[in-house]
């Protein structure tokens, strides 16, 4: 186990290398940093200034090179617009992040379980079929037109929740449904299929002749079962919930890592951009690898390695 | 994908405003909230370029001198007044009871620090390349009084005195020997109407009227200045009466919720001009099309300017037919125009040789709309038009590369309403934006910048605007208007300039 789990953590270092090497040479290749930070009507004077001082006038080669040396020495850089540490701004920002994450997986669980559970209880129903309806639905609306649907509904027309911002725990209400609500579709089928299957199952036969009916029945018997894979898939999703911020974040204006990768992006801040993708990267290939390990854990059939 | 997001909820938006309670403005605790788009990370404009600074800096900081947005006279602000001793030296008398937000008194050692400190190599200013060009260096005569040294004869000197540098105290940026240029950037000590009380970067910044401030005192007791990057959000916050006040509002948007009882929608002029530069020079092709006036002077009457700016950018945008902003000093409105006319565009370019007309690529980098209109108006007329539609940068290196035979260009002059802010940098021979090449032209250009005589730079340039227009080496196209959104008890002015200023703001 531990072999398996130090080599899917230097294929996790990997992946974060190759990917910060492809963005380091897109982003390069599709925006002029210095002309960013200068702005659009800055003269050529102001633009070679920027670049000169940023270092932005030496080969590329020559500027990953050294952002990775730094990396190395565990020195992400200074972000051009910010002017301090990236990791610093990364670590200021890292809080809201997980907390709108841990909320959207805590509103996915909380919709999609139930909704899978009642639709494997009573099979090509009318409940199945609505349950399904929700699911499709969930998947099909972008997130940026459901958070501002949120938005209208919840914080203008129903003023219950505020329109924007991440002081209280009420500013991250909405953000937390829409960023949930896009895992909803594959939880909830997860957990309908799965529980479809197990309802058939011998033991729950066994269960049933032994006098267990309905929610005794699921949680003492079925859901242990059918939601293993359920658990692998919530820690994938985890890790999904870092990358999918960016545009609810953007949205809801909350100062979370999404928002300032977005920003950071568009004003081609690249210490800033190459320090987040390395995150998003790895948080990606850790949630992989947890889901690997808790499914070990809960099935010990299942032998990684 | 807020172009996505604008139309796909437009209508929502409609019908929650007619739904909504009405705001609830914050002119009962006398705060005037703000949203920005851009992020504020730096309060030091003496660091920074960008417009939203600009906004800021008008309300934390003062200058020498102010500009007055509507007669274009400059008027003493922290300086009582100046005097030319010989042509490269002025001598600028100070008030005395200027006060920074710290309590301390402006001095003129404070005044000759800044402007010392600026034009320094090692400041980096984004400033220093502009005020570098005429400062060798300031010197204190006085208890309050500051003589500037000119490296040579420069006219704009007021201009850059009332626009480009914010007062700071000495060793604001060197204290102890030890260079800090972040130092104003996030606890800046200014002199203006508003001090900063909170500031989160690029989340929240607050302000409180300066009690203490030399000049008319606002009428807002509290600017709080919100980031909020989604122009939908924004429109939320409004229609829930958590913010007063946001600009750059796409024009339908600005119009649906301006209609409601929760906002008014207010549309000012902006000193952004849209313009064609074509390469008259020959740089990309010595005997193209595009170096014969006849055709270029086709290009200009094939356009019709006065629907793009009617139906593409609307609210206050106007057609032009100069190569300035028509509020700008100096842009002589008498020069020659040519009026939307396809048939003598036709003929101009049968004159030409080109009546079954030539391929052109044009190039442009925003308002794809406009970059198509301009493309269909032109095949309208027989030119075979390859749009190249690509970012800016793309465009500053094909351009830098004099790969560019024509393209669409916009410029905002920094907001200062004067030719000479975007004359030089269009038509003078050391930049890669002169596609002219006429020598003549770019020794004019340079010379209204060498005299301090107003009516000789005027007379300049109605000379140089008017080579350029006979030359059609521009086919000028449309000033652009700025739309804004405001809470309906806010009095917010709109000034000729397109400048918000958000110091002038008081409730109704």
């Amino acid at each position: 186990m531990l072999k398996y789990i130090l080599l899917r953590s230097l294929l996790a270092l990997a992946v974060a290398f190759t990917v910060s090497l492809a963005a380091f040479f897109l982003l390069n290749v599709a925006t002029d940093p210095a002309q960013a930070i200068a702005g659009e009507d800055a003269t050529q004077e102001v633009v070679d200034m920027i670049r000169a001082r940023y270092g932005l006038d030496q080969p590329l080669p020559v500027r990953y090179f050294e952002w990775l040396g730094g990396v190395l020495r565990g020195d992400f850089g200074e972000s051009y617009y910010w002017h301090k540490p990236v990791a610093e701004l990364v670590a200021e920002r890292a809080g809201v992040t997980i907390t709108l994450a841990l909320a959207a997986l805590s509103v996915t669980i909380l919709i999609a379980i139930p909704l899978g559970a009642l639709a494997a209880l009573n099979p090509n129903s009318w409940i199945d079929r609505m349950a399904l309806g929700v699911a499709v639905s969930a998947q099909a609306v972008p997130n940026f037109w459901l958070g501002l649907i949120m938005i209208i509904l919840f914080a203008v027309m129903i003023p219950i929740f505020p329109v924007s911002g991440d002081d209280t725990w009420r500013h991250f209400v909405l953000p937390a449904f829409v960023l949930g609500a896009s895992s909803v579709p594959a939880i909830m089928r997860l957990t309908r299929t799965g529980l479809i299957e197990v309802m058939g199952a011998d033991y729950i036969r066994t269960a049933r002749s032994k006098g267990f009916r309905g929610g005794a029945l699921l949680r003492r018997h079925a859901l242990r079962n059918a939601l293993l894979p359920v658990i692998s898939v919530l820690a994938v999703q985890l890790g999904q919930k870092f990358g999918g911020s960016v545009i609810t974040e953007s949205i809801f204006a909350i100062n979370g890592l999404g928002r300032l990768a977005l920003e950071s992006i568009l004003g081609a801040d690249i210490p800033t951009v190459q320090m987040l993708i390395f995150v998003f990267a790895i948080v990606f290939v850790a949630m992989n690898l947890l889901a690997d390990i808790i499914n070990a854990i809960l099935d010990p059939r299942i032998r990684i390695g | 994908m807020n172009y996505f997001i604008k139309r796909a909820l437009a209508p929502t938006i409609l019908a929650a405003a007619l739904t909504a309670t009405p705001a609830l403005a914050q002119k009962s605790d006398d705060t005037l909230r703000v949203a920005l788009a851009e992020e504020i990370l730096n309060l030091d404009y003496n660091y920074t370029t960008k417009r939203e600074y600009i906004i800021l800096a008008q309300m934390t900081d003062t200058t020498l001198f102010d500009l007055d947005p509507t007669t274009q006279e400059f008027k003493p602000a922290v300086a009582t007044g100046y005097e030319y001793a010989d042509d490269t030296t002025i001598d600028v008398s100070l008030r005395d009871d200027v006060k920074f937000h710290d309590g301390s008194t402006l001095s003129a050692e404070d005044v000759a620090y800044t402007y010392n400190w600026i034009i320094r190599e090692d400041s980096e200013s984004n400033a220093g390349g502009t005020v570098g060009r005429w400062l060798d260096k300031a010197e204190v005569t006085g208890p309050n009084t500051v003589r500037f040294h000119l490296k040579s004869v420069y006219p704009l000197v007021l201009r850059d005195m009332a626009q480009r540098i914010m007062l700071r105290k000495v060793g604001s940026y060197d204290a102890g020997g030890t260079i800090d240029r972040d130092a104003m950037a996030q606890h800046l000590i200014g002199t203006g109407p508003y001090k900063v009380t909170s500031f989160e970067p690029g989340q929240e910044l607050v302000l409180e009227r300066f009690e203490d401030f030399f000049g008319e005192k606002p009428a807002i007791q509290k600017i709080v200045v919100r980031n909020i990057p989604d122009v939908g959000t924004q429109q939320a916050e409004m229609m829930s009466g958590g913010i007063d006040w946001m600009f750059k509002v796409p024009l339908d948007l600005a119009e649906s919720l301006g209609a409601t009882p929760l906002a008014t929608h207010l549309s000012g002029p902006d000193l952004r001009i849209a313009f064609i530069v074509l390469d008259a020079a020959g740089y990309t092709d010595a005997d193209g099309p595009l170096t014969n006036v006849k055709v270029r002077q086709a290009i200009n009457h094939a356009l019709n300017k006065a629907e793009m700016a009617k139906y593409l950018i609307g609210g206050s945008a106007e057609a032009i037919h100069t190569a300035c902003h028509p509020a700008q000093f100096g842009c002589d409105q008498s020069v020659q125009d040519y009026p939307y006319d396809p048939e003598a565009a036709k003929a101009l370019l049968a004159e030409a040789g080109f009546a079954d007309g030539f391929p052109l690529e044009l190039w442009a980098y925003r308002d794809k709309p406009v970059a198509e209109a301009v493309s269909a108006d032109l095949t309208a007329v027989g030119i075979d038009v390859n749009l190249r539609y690509v970012k800016l940068e793309s465009l500053n290196q094909a351009r830098a590369a004099q790969d560019i035979p024509a393209y669409i260009g916009t410029w905002g002059s920094g907001g200062t309403a004067d030719t000479a802010a975007i004359a030089r940098i269009h038509f003078a021979d050391d930049t890669d934006r002169n596609l002219s090449g006429d020598a003549a032209l770019a020794t004019e250009v340079l010379a209204a910048e060498q005299t301090s005589d107003q009516n000789e730079r005027a007379k300049i340039y109605t000379n140089a605007l008017t080579t350029i227009a006979d030359q059609a080496y521009w086919a000028p196209l449309f000033t652009y208007s700025a739309n804004y959104l405001v809470s309906p008890d806010l009095e917010f002015p709109l000034d000729p300039d397109g400048l918000p200023r958000l110091q002038n703001s008081s409730w109704k």
